[in-house]
């Protein structure tokens, strides 16, 4: 069984936002919810400062706090390294919300349902239409999946995630610099475990000891 | 021409006391919002209504006084338990928090208030119940759901001013402390002068304990971390300075300390316990609310 | 969270074109149950980003589908008063109504002078739709040169000096490194590969992959953010300050180091042409063309002369020719050059001189001049090195000379259109195998490339000006403009009295344009344009159809259109100017319109034949497409609409391959490495030693002169060797207005449509300076200003403009950035309005304030803030 991980290359990534879009396409987001953001900060003093450009996502933690915290196993990680959430399980108790040092997740209740793009002009037939195909439950907890749906089933068709598009997270193949690499963490000869091991990926906050899936190489 | 700008800042930077621009989001110390927030702020209702509870029911576990026990056990099960529920995204399914009690201190807390209810029930309906056996579990029980609200949020690592090792202590002499001005109360309403004169000794030790813990707690968490120290920095410079200075000073401090000394010795009369209580209870909401309010999160780079 | 397929009863992706930017990369579309629900890139395309990759705002499309602001129907003014702020009062017609409102009015200017008809440019979305169709739509009419366009979008912040010099060095309308090949690039002023210009996201793919491999990339810029905060290193630099820098390094290779690509000088470039003490060309009497001194037989010949060869000519030296003194004008250049100290060039840039030292240095050692590299069996001179420009620094009035002076340096190593070094976008075109249509550049006089495709005005060969103006744009004056700046000048009126011009323009046909918000001083935009007839194809009532338009026509968007031309001539602004294959994209339909919203293409065919010059638009169409074969030919009195005329045009361009390529949505095929880079086959020159200026300036003063026309321009700005001239904008501060404001692209927009998009809103938000005005930490303490606050920006003339403050580090701390296009208030747009602080109106539209030789606009300004 593979473990899921992802590279992101912050050396490629321009900040150009491609991932966060092409994620709320992909899973009907309403406004405000972010599987993928791009933090976008500085360090350092004029004139030698540099920008830093972070996108982040579910780290898909193998010793996942929200995993711990949560009461009923809706949130739990797969045997493929995903952490999921099973909406029929989850009490919206936001415990996994709390416990997230890296704050990936959104409780999905009416206020956020009934958001719209355009505000005060209804609901445009893309929200509605998502609405109907990709449903989210209210009062549950809701977050990036890495695409499991898309790994499935690309899968099915003897596709490879991370080498296929259809077998590959939205982000990986949205894309337009190559910063993100999908691959399998427990194959050591994967494009994602040479790039870690030559370009010393970092995970973020290593600290709280959740074991990312997710690194960072620059 | 743009008179949206105004909207705009608010948009981009909030005077609702978030303090949070959106770009800022866990690029500097970023809030925590669920547990106090909208629907959050049930829980904090949530918490401090099962740790009264449990407090009265502790303290008249002492005094073996029913009445207590049977509004500690109320208060926490029908206040604390329903607030609880109200929280909750799908209270149906409340029941599947039973699940995971190995890693989730929350499902651990539903055990706890689980077995507190049925032992509890079982004490005030059993003649004789005061027994020593039975008032030591119950103790335990009060004392561990007492401290359920501050212990789920103290096992939050993400979060380092609840991972602060002075909550609990905090947590559990705070409900003592409520628990016994409630109880103090009941004696007094009831006509029972003596024994809420008797009471006020206790009252003065708890309350310095009380004090002592909050000092403790923010010292400790000033020195844990940057964002511990964040935290702090908002209750005593930010946008939550009022609360706190109001709150906690004047009503969890300044006011209880006041009533203390003119009771002092045991002068006790309903009414300064009544006022006492309230302040008491205000100011113990206060720090709740300020304590989940301020919590940060470190930033991710 | 899972799908819920049963719901689905049609899932497909649609191939076409992205026309969010005017890049066109390559993108599908998945349409679920008939509804547009995500944007991806094309894989197999060469067109745009890594794998299936798309920008955001390109995959951000969707919502121009979904906008329910569009507009629906055609909208008639009724309000006769316009200007800001007065609403128009629009009532709803039918489209026949408006079609023959316009014809009527057309054909009634037409019987007096068709140049009174104002033509704009398709701006915001130029990938969405035919690219140089409006302008031979309007010779249809009539209309002469270039005169007569006016531009939204990126107005003239964009490109005239850029374009100007693009086309004469490279034939091409731009540049970009050779990401492949090279090893050290100079970006002034431009974020080439990090996010904007031509081919972005093209560009981006090939720097992400160049940048892996460890190139160095040294960005000179205001600020730190898209550009200098990837790079290796970023150099603050004061807007319009770069020719110094390029000076000073130009400087150091010739006179200090010593060390240039002689040979190159010698064979492409005019260094070698004999000049005479007035600076010009000594020509040969018969012939008239210029002249070379070649040393092996020490004699003076023609340029072209095949018994010289390059490496005899000569650089420097005097020699005599009938009877008068000549010398190569490489000989004064370098002289000149001497002025331009590393010192010198800090003390006006504010770049260290030790680091533009470094950088000078840097350049020379990775120049490799000598070293030759073969790529495909084809040996070419290797220079990896690679210096490039575009709108950020080209913006000034001394724009002609910041482009110069950049280009110059790649010019002294001989890294141009070689491997590693500068390339001009693709500026030729091969036919597709089996079809027809192929663009190659050709060499004109005294050795010059003129270009295959040029949007507008041919850079080559230069005509002389003259007068009296015929058009609006006085391009018979100013004749190196792309695109003419006179109609946005306040001072036209005086212009076009003193000039002659005798087409007082009534009428304007536009495509989406917001020229009334997206140049310079609103008010002056306002009052040069309202007496105009307003006709606007638009998505939505956008600033300038609130403000100025009588009838606006709903267009479809990009998304609803059927354009298979979008791309064939587009190899010229958004190929891959690298060794990628050809590729071509059509733009496909994914949806219905929208109301009653028609292809803005339809709407000039049809006003065209109401009109009566169907037939002449037609013949121009066969023209342009080359089309020979008789029966693909649209014929006298052929009334076919924009896909009827396609079915034709595709099966001459892709032959038997049309309906594979249709079906397909695109196609690519083989690019020869002899393609890449042509330039170094041809026997061209670069005219690096811009003689003709003398001449023009000759010319203009005479005119001037004549007809008493007395508005100041700096006319010293004609003079043939890149020079240092200060910007007007630096020569604007004082103690009160002491800061320089300018305005950078963001990744995340285009002009200023994109901020209609609630996607990119939302996302624009979450950025720290997409709508908010930057100012350097240390200069927002020392003013006591903080993040968060709303301060007024003020120019000389009491325009002032309002934003909220975000301090950064990465900025120098003379000058405050404000993004793209915002502070919009047009009521048709909501998520737009009031989003950002725009920029544009800060700027001064003096004639003073325009390069005097390209025309294109000062895009800084001396302001003054203080908190509002």
């Amino acid at each position: 069984m593979p473990r899921w991980g992802m590279v992101i290359d912050v050396k490629r990534c321009i900040a150009c936002w491609g991932c966060t879009i092409a994620c709320k396409e992909e899973h009907f987001l309403p406004p405000g919810v972010f599987f993928n953001r791009v933090l976008i900060g500085e360090s350092g003093k004029f004139p030698t400062s540099s920008k830093l450009i972070y996108p982040v996502l579910c780290n898909h933690c193998s010793d996942a706090a929200c995993v711990e915290a949560c009461p009923t196993g809706a949130t739990y990680v797969r045997e493929d390294g995903i952490v999921a959430v099973d909406d029929e399980k989850c009490v919206g108790c936001r415990a996994c919300m709390v416990s997230c040092p890296y704050q990936q997740r959104t409780y999905y209740d009416e206020k956020v349902k009934d958001r719209e793009y355009f505000p005060g002009q209804g609901k445009t037939e893309m929200e509605i239409i998502g609405e109907k195909l990709y449903p989210f439950k209210l009062g549950t907890v809701i977050k990036c999946n890495f695409c499991s749906e898309r790994l499935e089933d690309g899968m099915k068709k003897g596709l490879t995630p991370g080498k296929d598009e259809d077998a590959s997270p939205a982000c990986v193949n949205i894309c337009p610099v190559g910063a993100r690499i999908f691959g399998d963490l427990d194959d050591p000869e994967s494009e994602i475990n040479r790039l870690i091991m030559e370009k010393k990926g970092k995970q973020l906050r290593k600290e709280f000891g959740t074991e990312p899936a997710v690194y960072y190489i620059d | 021409m743009n008179d949206k700008h105004q909207d705009l800042v608010e948009t981009m930077f909030p005077s609702d006391g978030s303090g949070i621009k959106p770009y800022e989001w866990m690029i500097s110390p970023t809030r925590q919002r669920q547990w106090i927030d909208d629907k959050g702020i049930f829980l904090w209702l949530a918490f401090f209504f099962s740790e009264i509870g449990a407090g009265l029911y502790f303290m008249s576990l002492f005094y073996s006084f029913r009445p207590g026990i049977v509004l500690g056990w109320l208060i926490t099960l029908v206040l604390g338990g329903l607030i609880h529920m109200l929280y909750l995204g799908n209270p149906k399914r409340a029941w599947r928090m039973i699940m995971k009690p190995n890693t989730s201190e929350l499902s651990r807390g539903i055990w706890i208030i689980g077995v507190f209810a049925v032992l509890g029930f079982l004490q005030i309906i059993t003649p004789g119940g005061f027994n020593m056996v039975f008032n030591f579990i119950m103790g335990i029980l009060c004392l561990l759901i007492i401290s359920h609200g501050f212990a789920t949020m103290n096992v939050i690592r993400a979060l380092p001013a609840w991972n602060s090792t002075i909550v609990l202590p905090l947590s559990i002499i705070s409900g003592i402390w409520v628990g016994h001005q409630l109880l103090q109360l009941m004696f007094a309403i009831s006509g029972n002068a003596a024994a809420a004169s008797g009471m006020e000794v206790w009252a003065a030790a708890f309350f310095l304990a009380y004090f002592l813990c909050m000092l403790l707690y923010a010292w400790g968490t000033w020195h844990a971390s940057g964002a511990a120290k964040a935290a702090i920095q908002r209750m005593l410079e930010g946008d939550l300075k009022q609360i706190t200075y109001i709150g906690v000073g004047v009503l969890a401090i300044l006011v209880p300390l006041v009533f203390t000394l003119i009771m002092w010795g045991g002068d006790t009369n309903g009414f300064l316990i009544f006022l006492r209580l309230a302040s008491v209870c205000a100011g113990d909401l206060a720090i709740r609310y300020l304590i989940m309010k301020s919590a940060v999160y470190n930033p991710l780079i | 969270m899972t799908y819920k397929t049963d719901e689905i009863w049609e899932d497909k992706w649609v191939n076409t074109t992205c026309g969010v930017c005017y890049c066109g990369c390559g993108a599908k579309v998945r349409v679920v149950n008939g509804v547009p629900v995500k944007i991806e890139g094309i894989k197999e395309s060469t067109m745009g980003g890594t794998g299936s990759g798309l920008c955001g705002k390109g995959a951000a499309g969707l919502m121009y589908y979904h906008d329910p602001n569009r507009i629906k129907k055609p909208l008639l003014r009724t309000n006769p008063e316009k200007g800001i702020g007065v609403d128009p009062k629009w009532k709803e017609i039918e489209w026949d109504e408006a079609l023959e409102m316009i014809a009527t009015k057309m054909k009634k200017i037409m019987e007096d002078d068709p140049n009174k008809i104002l033509f704009t440019n398709q701006t915001m979305r130029a990938s969405d739709g035919p690219h140089n169709h409006p302008y031979f739509y309007a010779q249809a009419y009539g209309v002469k040169n270039n005169g007569n366009f006016i531009i939204g979008g990126g107005s003239l912040h964009c490109g005239n000096a850029c374009h100007m010099l693009g086309g004469l060095i490279h034939g091409a309308w731009s540049i970009a490194p050779d990401w492949r090949y090279t090893k050290y690039v100079l970006k002034w002023g431009s974020s080439k590969g990090t996010g904007s210009g031509h081919s972005a996201m093209t560009n981006a793919r090939l720097r992400a992959d160049a940048i892996r491999r460890g190139i160095k990339e040294i960005v000179f810029d205001p600020m730190g953010n898209f550009a200098g905060g990837k790079a290796t290193e970023w150099l603050a630099i004061l807007p319009g300050t770069d020719t110094a820098v390029g000076l000073a390094i130009a400087n150091y290779i010739v006179n200090i180091r010593g060390e240039m690509d002689e040979l190159y000088l010698k064979a492409k470039t005019n260094f070698v042409y004999l000049i005479k003490d007035d600076g010009t060309y000594m020509r040969h009497e018969k012939s008239d063309k210029p002249l070379v001194y070649d040393t092996r037989d020490s004699k003076v010949k023609e340029y072209d002369d095949p018994s010289a060869a390059w490496e005899d000519l000569a650089l420097d030296g005097e020699y005599e020719y009938n009877g008068e003194t000549v010398r190569p004008c490489f000989v004064p250049f370098k002289e000149h050059l001497k002025q331009y100290t590393v010192e010198w060039a800090a003390e006006i840039s504010t770049v260290p001189a030790a680091k533009i030292l470094e950088v000078a240095k840097g350049w020379v050692d990775n120049a490799q001049i000598g070293s030759t590299i073969t790529i495909e069996g084809k040996t070419y001179p290797y220079r990896p090195v690679s210096s490039v420009t575009f709108r950020g620094s080209q913006g000034h009035t001394n724009g002609i000379h910041q482009v110069a002076a950049i280009d110059l340096m790649s010019q002294l190593v001989g890294a141009e259109d070689v491997p590693g070094g500068t390339l001009g976008w693709p500026a030729i075109r091969r036919a597709y195998p089996g079809g027809n249509y192929e663009q190659t550049c050709t060499v004109g006089t005294d050795g010059v490339i003129v270009p295959s495709v040029f949007y507008s005005h041919d850079p080559w060969p230069v005509h002389a000006p003259s007068y009296p103006a015929t058009n609006m744009g006085c391009v018979d004056v100013w004749t190196h403009c792309t695109l003419s700046h006179i109609p946005y000048v306040e001072e036209v009126d005086y212009i076009h009295e003193k000039l002659g011009m005798t087409s007082k323009p009534e009428m304007i046909f536009g495509i989406s344009a917001n020229f009334v918000i997206s140049n310079s001083d609103w008010d002056t935009a306002v009052k040069n344009f309202k007496d105009c007839f307003v006709v606007q194809m638009d998505l939505w009532v956008n600033e300038t159809d609130q403000a100025i338009g009588d009838l606006i026509l709903p267009d479809v968007s990009y998304l609803e259109k059927d354009c298979w031309s979008s791309e064939i001539d587009a190899f010229f602004f958004s190929g891959s100017p690298s060794y990628e294959d050809w590729y071509v994209h059509l733009q496909q339909p994914v949806a219905k319109p929208i109301g009653e919203s028609r292809f803005f293409m339809d709407v000039y065919i049809d006003v065209a034949n109401r009109v009566g010059v169907l037939d002449k638009f037609n013949a121009k169409l066969n023209d342009y497409y080359g089309v020979k074969d008789p029966d693909l030919q649209i014929k006298p009195g052929e009334v076919l609409n924009w896909k009827q005329i396609g079915e034709r045009v595709l099966k001459w361009v892709y032959g038997d391959d049309k309906e594979k390529i249709e079906k397909q949505g695109y196609a690519t095929w083989h690019k020869p490495i002899d393609d890449v880079y042509w330039r170094w086959n041809i026997d061209s020159r670069c005219p690096v030693y811009m003689e003709y200026l003398i001449h023009d300036r000759r010319n203009m003063e005479k005119i001037f002169e004549e007809t008493g026309f007395d508005l100041w321009m700096d006319m010293d700005q004609y003079t043939p060797l890149p020079t240092w001239f200060w910007p007007e904008s630096h020569k604007d501060l004082d103690n009160e207005f002491d800061l320089l404001a300018f305005s950078y692209r963001d990744i995340l927009h285009t002009n200023n449509t994109t901020f209609q998009n609630p996607y990119v809103d939302e996302v624009s938000q979450m950025c720290p300076y997409t709508f908010t005005i930057t100012l350097n930490t240390s200069l927002a303490k020392d003013r006591k200003i903080k993040d968060g606050d709303i301060i007024w920006i003020e120019n000389r003339y009491g325009v002032k403009e309002k934003g909220i403050v975000k301090t950064m580090e990465a900025q120098s701390p003379k000058v405050i950035g404000i993004a793209g296009q915002g502070g919009l208030w047009a009521d048709g747009r909501p998520v737009a309005k009031g989003k950002g602080s725009n920029f544009c109106k800060l700027l001064p539209s003096k004639l003073r304030y325009f390069d005097p030789v390209a025309g294109n606009m000062e895009t800084a300004v001396a302001v003054k803030i203080y908190k509002a």
